[in-house]
C-alpha cells in the first residue's frame, strides 16, 4: 500500500511486534498522532506567535507552559525544545567550549556527541569503560588528570550518558559528576534512552545539562529533543542575538543564537507535547517495562549458547546479546545463512532486528504489551527448537 | 464554510487513530478480547457517525 506517489505507507507497528533498539520509544501516543493530523503544515504552531516572536514564548497553543513543564519535570531551571538531543548537545558545546579545548567524552559515547564537539572545534578525549562495561567515576579522575597532564588544561566539558545505546547499561552518574565538578568542570547528561521512559532528575544526578531525544525516548516525531540546564548556565546556553546589520542596521530580537532563532516549530514540537501528559505517566511504570523484558530475556537465556552481554538481571529494556553459539550456529548450515533468523521472526510478526544479524545484535522491549512480550519470548524459543537447538527449562 | 464538516473530518481521523492504536497493543495476531471488542465497535459506530454528518454536509 502506498500513501502517496513512490511512498508506501510505513506499518511496522502495525503489522509486527518492532524490537528495534532506537525506535521503540519514540512511537508516537495517539494523542501524538492525533496532534500530527492537527499540527501537519510547515508553521503550524505560528498562528499565535506575538511579540516578542520565540517559540518558547507561544502561548496557543501553550508552547510556553511546555518549556516550563520540560524545566521542572527533569528538575531543572531551563529549557527548550531542540531537534534531537544532537543539537542540544551541540547547542551546550557552543555555549561552553572554545576551539583547541579538551572536552570528555565516553567510550560508550554516541557519535554525535563526538561531532558536536568537532563542531566546535574541541578536542575529543575519552574516559575508557571497565571490564563490565561501565564508566566509572575512578576512571573519570583518572581520565581528567591525563587530560590536565597532556593537554596543559582542564576540560571544558565532560558528557556521560544515563544508559549507553551499545549495553543499555547504567552508569554512576552521580558519582562522575562530583568528581567532575570537584575540577570545575560542567557535566552533561545524555539522556537519549533514559528521559520520556523512566524517571530522571538532573537536580539528584547532580548534573549541569539534561539532554532527551524526543523521537527516541519520548514519543514525538523526529527530530525533536529537549536541553535543559540550571540556572547558572541558562545565560551562556541560551544567549541571545546582539548582531547587527551593517546597512540595515537590522537588529533581531530575542532570538537565541544556539537555537538559531526557534526550533520545532509544527509537527514535531506538537507530538511532544501531545505525548507529554502520557511521558509523565509512563515513566513511573518503569518497573513494569523491565519485567515485561525480563520475561523475553529468560526465554533468549534458556536457548542454550546465548549469552546476555548487558548488565544482569537487566534494569533497562535494551539489551545487547550474543548468539554466536546459538542462531548463528544455525545460520552456519542454513540455506538462508544468517538471514534465517530475521526471516523467521518476520513470518511470526517480529521486526526490528537487523536482517542477517546473528552473532552479536540488540533489541528493545520497550512499550509492548504482557501478552505481546509473551508472544515473543515464545517465537524466539520456537525458532530455536525448530532449528535443532536445545531449549533448557 | 461548514465548521460542522470540518470538525467531523478532524474527529473522524482522531476515531481512526484511535483504532491505529489498537492494530499497534494487538499486533501481530490482531486477536482482540472482548473489551478491546466493544471499544473498537464503539469506536466505528462513532466513526460512521461523524461520515454520516460528513455526507450531510458536502453531498
Amino acid at each position: 500500500m502506498r500513501c502517496a506517489g513512490d511512498i508506501e505507507a510505513r506499518q511496522v507497528d502495525e503489522t509486527a511486534i518492532n524490537i528495534d533498539p532506537i525506535q521503540v520509544g519514540g512511537r508516537l501516543t495517539a494523542d501524538a498522532m492525533k496532534a500530527v493530523i492537527a499540527y501537519g503544515d510547515g508553521y503550524s504552531v505560528c498562528d499565535n506567535c506575538r511579540k516578542p516572536f520565540r517559540l518558547d514564548y507561544i502561548k496557543k497553543p501553550p508552547i510556553a507552559d511546555f518549556h516550563a513543564d520540560l524545566a521542572s519535570w527533569v528538575e531543572m531551571d531551563a529549557c527548550r525544545v531542540v531537534p534531537g538531543a544532537r543539537r542540544g548537545f551541540q547547542a551546550v558545546c557552543q555555549g561552553l567550549v572554545q576551539k583547541g579545548d579538551p572536552v570528555i567524552l565516553t567510550a560508550l559515547s554516541h557519535y554525535t556527541e563526538f561531532i558536536a564537539a568537532e563542531s566546535v572545534g574541541a578536542v575529543p578525549r575519552e574516559i575508557p569503560k571497565d571490564e563490565k562495561n561501565h564508566i566509572t567515576p575512578d576512571a573519570a579522575a583518572e581520565t581528567i588528570e591525563r587530560v590536565i597532564k597532556t593537554e596543559g588544561k582542564a576540560p571544558a566539558l565532560l558528557f556521560v550518558e544515563g544508559v549507553d545505546y551499545q549495553f543499555g547499561n547504567h552508569h554512576d552518574i552521580k558519582g562522575i559528576a562530583k568528581v567532575a565538578h570537584s575540577y570545575d568542570i560542567p557535566v552533561l547528561y545524555n539522556g537519549a534512552y533514559t528521559v520520556g521512559i523512566l524517571p530522571v532528575s538532573g537536580r539528584d544526578l547532580g548534573v549541569d545539562f539534561v539532554i532527551g531525544s524526543g523521537h527516541k525516548s519520548m514519543a514525538a516525531p523526529a527530530p525533536s529533543g529537549l536541553v535543559a540546564t540550571t540556572a547558572e548556565y541558562a545565560e551562556r546556553i541560551f544567549a541571545t542575538t546582539a548582531v547587527k546589520g551593517d546597512q540595515t542596521g537590522r537588529t533581531f530580537g530575542i532570538k537565541e543564537i544556539a537555537m538559531m532563532g526557534c526550533t520545532l516549530m509544527g509537527v514535531t514540537v506538537m507530538g511532544m507535547m501531545a505525548s507529554f501528559p502520557h511521558v509523565k505517566e509512563r515513566v513511573l511504570a518503569w518497573d513494569e517495562e523491565l519485567a515485561k523484558s525480563r520475561v523475553i530475556i529468560d526465554a533468549l537465556l534458556a536457548i542454550e549458547g546465548t549469552k546476555i552481554l548487558s548488565d544482569m538481571p537487566r534494569e533497562h529494556t535494551l539489551t545487547r546479546i550474543d548468539t554466536r553459539e546459538s542462531f548463528d550456529r544455525v545460520a552456519e548450515t542454513h540455506k538462508k545463512r544468517g538471514f534465517f533468523f530475521t526471516s523467521a521472526l518476520g513470518k511470526r510478526g517480529i521486526a526490528g532486528v537487523i536482517p542477517g544479524a546473528t552473532k552479536i545484535w540488540k533489541f528493545n522491549t520497550y512499550g509492548m504489551t504482557k501478552a505481546q512480550a509473551e508472544y515473543t519470548a515464545g517465537a524466539f524459543l520456537d525458532i530455536a527448537t525448530e532449528n535443532g537447538l536445545t531449549v533448557n527449562d | 464554510m461548514s465548521q460542522r464538516a470540518t470538525d467531523a473530518l478532524f474527529q473522524s481521523l482522531f476515531l481512526l487513530t484511535d483504532i491505529r492504536v489498537m492494530l499497534r497493543e494487538t499486533a501481530p495476531l490482531h486477536q482482540l478480547s472482548a473489551e478491546e471488542k466493544e471499544t473498537a465497535g464503539k469506536l466505528l459506530k462513532s466513526i460512521r457517525r461523524q461520515v454520516d454528518i460528513l455526507e450531510e454536509e458536502l453531498i
